[in-house]
C-alpha cells in the first residue's frame, strides 16, 4: 500500500487537533471524491478542519460563506451588467462590450472549477441557505460543471476540488443532498482531545494550569439551562485572558473562583445562571 | 458482502439507500480499509446521514460485527472475561456498577462468586434480546471479517480510550444524546422556525435594479438612468397566545420556555399574550394574567396578515369550552362561549395555528377534536413546527 492512497494521507496540521475517526473519513471522502458534510455544536472546529486540509495538502482553499440570500448562480458566476452598461455608453475602457465573456466573474464554486491546481472548497453553513439552493448546488458538484447562459458555455473543473460542508443545524438537509455527501458529526472534544488541543494553541504552559482550566471549564459546562455553552474558542480566549493577567494564579480556580466569566458567556442570562451556579457548587 | 448489515440497518428505521450500500463497496475496493475500526468509520459516514442516526448505527454494528460467539461464548472466554472483570472490579467499583446496571453498594456486597454469576446472567439475558442502555456488556469483540487484531480484551466501560476497537466504541453508545428521542432544543426550534418570514421591500434604496435600469436608460435614449430599489426585508408579524395556566400545562413549561424564548429572539414584530385553558373575552400582556387585560374582540383592528399561533394542551372540561358561562374563574363570567371566541380568532386570521406541546398520542381530550377543527393543530416537535410552519406560509 502506497503512501498515497492510504488513509492515514491528511495527519492534521499545526494549529489543528484531528482525530483518527475523522483523519479516515476525510481520506476516503477524498478517495471517493465526494464532498465531506460536517455537522456539530460550534465550536467542534467544523470550518477549522477545511482550513487544516488545505494547509496540510497545500491546496489553495476557497471559502464560500453561505447567506440566506444567496443564488446558486451567485456561487457559480456573476454577470456585471452594470459596468457593461457604463462602458457601452461611454467606451472608455479596454473591454470589448460586445464581448459579454469580459464581464462575467467567476464566483466561489466557479473559481475552484478553473483554478489551475487542485482546491480544497469549503461552503460554510448551508443550512443558511433554502434547499433548492443546496440541491442545485450538490448537483454541479457531482457533475463538476456548469453553464454560463449569458454566453452559452459550459465550465468544466479542470482538477475535481476537495469539498468540505458545514452545517449548524440539527435538522436535517434534504435527502437528495445527503445521498450525494460523506457525513461525520463532529462531537464535542473529551478533555484527553482538549487537552491536546491547547497544546497547540499555547506552547508554555505549565501541566498544573492545563488540569486547573479543563476541569473548571467542563464543570461550567455542565450548568443547566445555560442556553450557550461555552466552546473550545471560549476556552481558548479565557486561558488567554488568565495569562495576560498579572494577578491570576491556579489556587483561584481551586478555591471555586472563575475570573473573567464574561469571556467564556456570551449571553447574560447565561452569565448570570453560571454565577449563581459557581458559588453554589464548590 | 455485508448485504445483512445493510438490511439490519433498514430494518431498525435508519434510513441507507443502495445507491450508498454501492459507494461503500467501492470505498472498500480502493483499497483504503485495513481494518474493522476503518470499516466502523468509513461505513458510518457513507451510510448514515444523521447523527440522529449514530446511536442506532452504533447498536447494530456491534450486533452484527460483534459476532455469534457472543451468543455462546466458549468457556475460555468466559474465564477471560471473568478475570477481566474482577480486575476491572478491584479497580474501578464505580464504573462496572454502572456497566450492570446495579448500585455500587449493592456491588460492595457481594462476592467475587456472585459478581461473577451476576454477570453470566446478563450476558444470558443479552443473548436473548437487547437491552440497550446498561445493561450492554462488552466481550472486546470479534470480527467476522478474519482480522485477527480482536482479542477478548477484558470490560472497558465507559472512561476514555484512544484505541479502542470499532465494537466498543460502537458500543460505548457516544452518539445517544443525538438520538431521535431528545428533546426539542432552541437550535432546533430556529432551524424549524426559520422558514416562517414574509419578504417585503423595506429600508433605504440601496439595490439597483437591473431590469428596470435597462428600461429607463433604453427610455432615457440611451443616457444611463440606475434605478435603485428597496431591499426584502422579513416583515412578518406574529402574534403568539399562550396557555400558561393550570396543571395540565405544567410538563411542558420547559418548551413551551424555550419556544418563546427562541420566538421573541426570532421575530421582531412580536406580542405575545397568556390565557388559562381556553380563550374568553380577554388575553392578558402579562404572564399572570391579572394587570393587563386585552379585549379578544379588539384583536379585528390587528392586519390580518399576522400570523397568529396559540400554545396550549386543549385539554379541558367540554363546558369551559361550550357554555356560555363556561370560564372557571367565577367573577370573570361573560357571555360569549369561549368557542364562539376561538371560532372569532380563526376568521381574524387567516393565517393561524395551534400549538399543543402534548404528544399526539395524548391527544385525548374532546375538546381537542373540537378545537382541531377551528385550528390546524401541531405537535410541538421540529415535524410538527415544520408543518405548522409550512402551513402558515402556504396561503400566501
Amino acid at each position: 500500500m502506497n503512501q498515497e492512497n492510504s488513509l492515514n494521507k491528511f495527519r492534521g496540521a499545526s494549529r489543528y487537533v484531528l482525530d483518527n475517526e475523522l483523519a479516515k473519513i476525510v481520506n476516503v471522502s477524498i478517495a471517493l471524491e465526494m464532498p465531506l458534510l460536517l455537522k456539530g455544536e460550534p465550536g467542534t472546529g467544523k470550518t477549522m478542519l477545511a482550513y487544516a486540509i488545505a494547509e496540510s495538502l497545500k491546496m489553495p482553499l476557497i471559502v464560500l460563506n453561505v447567506k440566506s440570500s444567496m443564488k446558486l448562480v451567485d456561487a457559480l458566476y456573476q454577470y456585471d451588467t452594470l459596468t457593461r452598461l457604463n462602458d457601452s455608453r461611454f467606451g472608455d475602457s479596454d473591454r470589448n462590450v460586445s464581448h459579454i465573456e469580459e464581464y462575467i466573474k467567476m464566483g466561489k464554486i466557479g473559481q475552484a472549477f478553473v483554478a489551475d491546481v487542485r482546491t480544497v472548497l469549503l461552503i460554510d453553513e448551508i443550512d443558511k441557505a433554502d434547499t433548492d439552493f443546496q440541491d442545485d448546488m450538490l448537483d454541479i458538484l457531482d457533475q463538476m460543471q456548469f453553464d454560463i447562459i449569458e454566453i452559452d458555455k459550459t465550465v468544466r473543473a479542470k482538477n475535481r476540488p476537495v469539498v468540505i460542508i458545514t452545517s449548524n443545524a440539527k435538522k436535517d438537509l434534504s435527502d437528495p443532498f445527503l445521498g450525494r455527501c460523506n457525513f461525520h458529526h463532529i462531537a464535542f472534544p473529551d478533555p484527553t482531545m482538549m487537552r491536546s488541543i491547547i497544546n497547540v494553541h499555547f506552547s508554555n504552559l505549565q501541566e498544573k494550569m492545563i488540569d486547573a482550566c479543563i476541569e473548571t471549564f467542563y464543570h461550567l459546562r455542565r450548568f443547566d439551562g445555560i442556553e450557550k455553552k461555552p466552546a473550545t474558542r471560549e476556552l481558548i480566549n479565557w486561558i488567554r485572558a488568565l495569562k495576560a493577567d498579572p494577578d491570576f494564579n491556579i489556587s483561584k480556580l481551586h478555591r471555586g473562583e472563575v475570573p473573567y466569566l464574561g469571556v467564556l458567556y456570551k449571553k447574560s442570562s447565561d452569565m448570570q445562571i453560571a454565577a449563581r451556579n459557581i458559588t453554589r457548587s464548590f | 458482502m455485508f448485504i445483512e448489515f445493510f438490511y439490519i440497518l433498514r430494518e431498525k428505521g435508519v434510513p441507507v439507500t443502495p445507491t450508498s450500500f454501492l459507494r461503500l463497496h467501492k470505498a472498500l475496493s480502493t483499497g483504503l480499509i485495513h481494518s474493522l475500526d476503518d470499516f466502523y468509520t468509513v461505513a458510518r459516514s457513507v451510510l448514515v446521514k444523521s447523527e440522529r442516526y449514530f446511536d442506532m448505527y452504533d447498536q447494530i454494528f456491534a450486533h452484527t460485527f460483534r459476532g455469534v460467539e457472543f451468543a455462546e461464548p466458549d468457556d475460555e472466554e468466559i474465564t477471560e472475561i471473568a478475570k477481566a472483570l474482577l480486575e476491572e472490579w478491584l479497580k474501578n467499583p464505580a464504573d462496572i456498577a454502572a456497566a450492570l446496571g446495579i448500585d455500587e453498594k449493592k456491588l460492595q456486597q457481594l462476592t467475587p462468586e456472585e459478581l461473577i454469576q451476576y454477570f453470566f446472567d446478563r450476558l444470558k439475558e443479552q443473548a436473548e434480546a437487547h437491552h440497550g442502555g446498561n445493561k450492554w456488556i462488552g466481550t472486546g469483540g470479534t470480527s467476522p471479517v478474519g482480522h485477527s487484531g480482536y482479542h477478548p480484551g477484558g470490560m472497558r466501560v465507559g472512561g476514555i480510550s484512544r484505541n479502542k476497537s470499532a465494537i466498543k466504541v460502537a458500543m460505548d453508545r457516544r452518539y445517544k444524546d443525538y438520538s431521535q428521542e431528545g428533546p426539542l432544543n432552541q437550535s432546533q426550534m430556529g432551524e424549524a422556525l426559520k422558514r416562517l418570514r414574509r419578504m417585503v421591500p423595506a429600508g433605504p434604496k440601496d439595490v439597483v435594479n437591473v431590469d428596470k435600469t435597462i428600461y429607463e436608460t433604453i427610455r432615457n435614449g440611451g443616457e444611463i438612468e440606475i434605478v435603485y430599489s428597496r431591499r426584502l426585508r422579513d416583515r412578518i408579524k406574529v402574534i403568539l397566545m399562550i396557555d400558561n395556566g393550570g396543571w395540565s400545562m405544567d410538563p411542558y413549561i420547559y418548551l413551551v420556555q424555550t419556544l418563546f424564548n427562541y420566538v421573541r429572539a426570532q421575530f421582531k414584530d412580536l406580542k405575545v399574550y397568556y390565557f388559562h385553558n381556553t380563550i374568553y373575552d380577554e388575553v392578558w400582556l402579562d404572564p399572570r394574567r391579572r394587570a393587563k387585560p386585552e379585549k379578544t374582540i379588539d384583536f379585528i383592528n390587528e392586519d390580518p396578515e399576522t400570523r397568529l399561533i396559540i400554545v396550549g394542551d386543549a385539554s379541558m372540561a367540554p363546558y369551559e369550552l361550550m357554555n356560555k358561562n363556561g370560564f372557571i374563574y367565577l367573577e370573570k363570567r361573560r357571555s360569549r362561549p369561549s368557542i364562539e371566541n376561538l371560532q372569532f380568532l380563526a376568521g381574524t386570521f387567516p393565517h393561524s395555528a395551534w400549538i399543543n406541546p402534548a404528544e399526539k398520542r395524548d391527544w385525548g381530550a374532546w375538546t381537542v377534536d373540537i378545537i382541531k377543527q377551528i385550528f390546524p393543530m401541531y405537535e410541538l416537535t421540529l415535524d410538527g413546527l415544520d408543518k405548522m410552519v409550512h402551513h402558515l406560509m402556504s396561503r400566501n
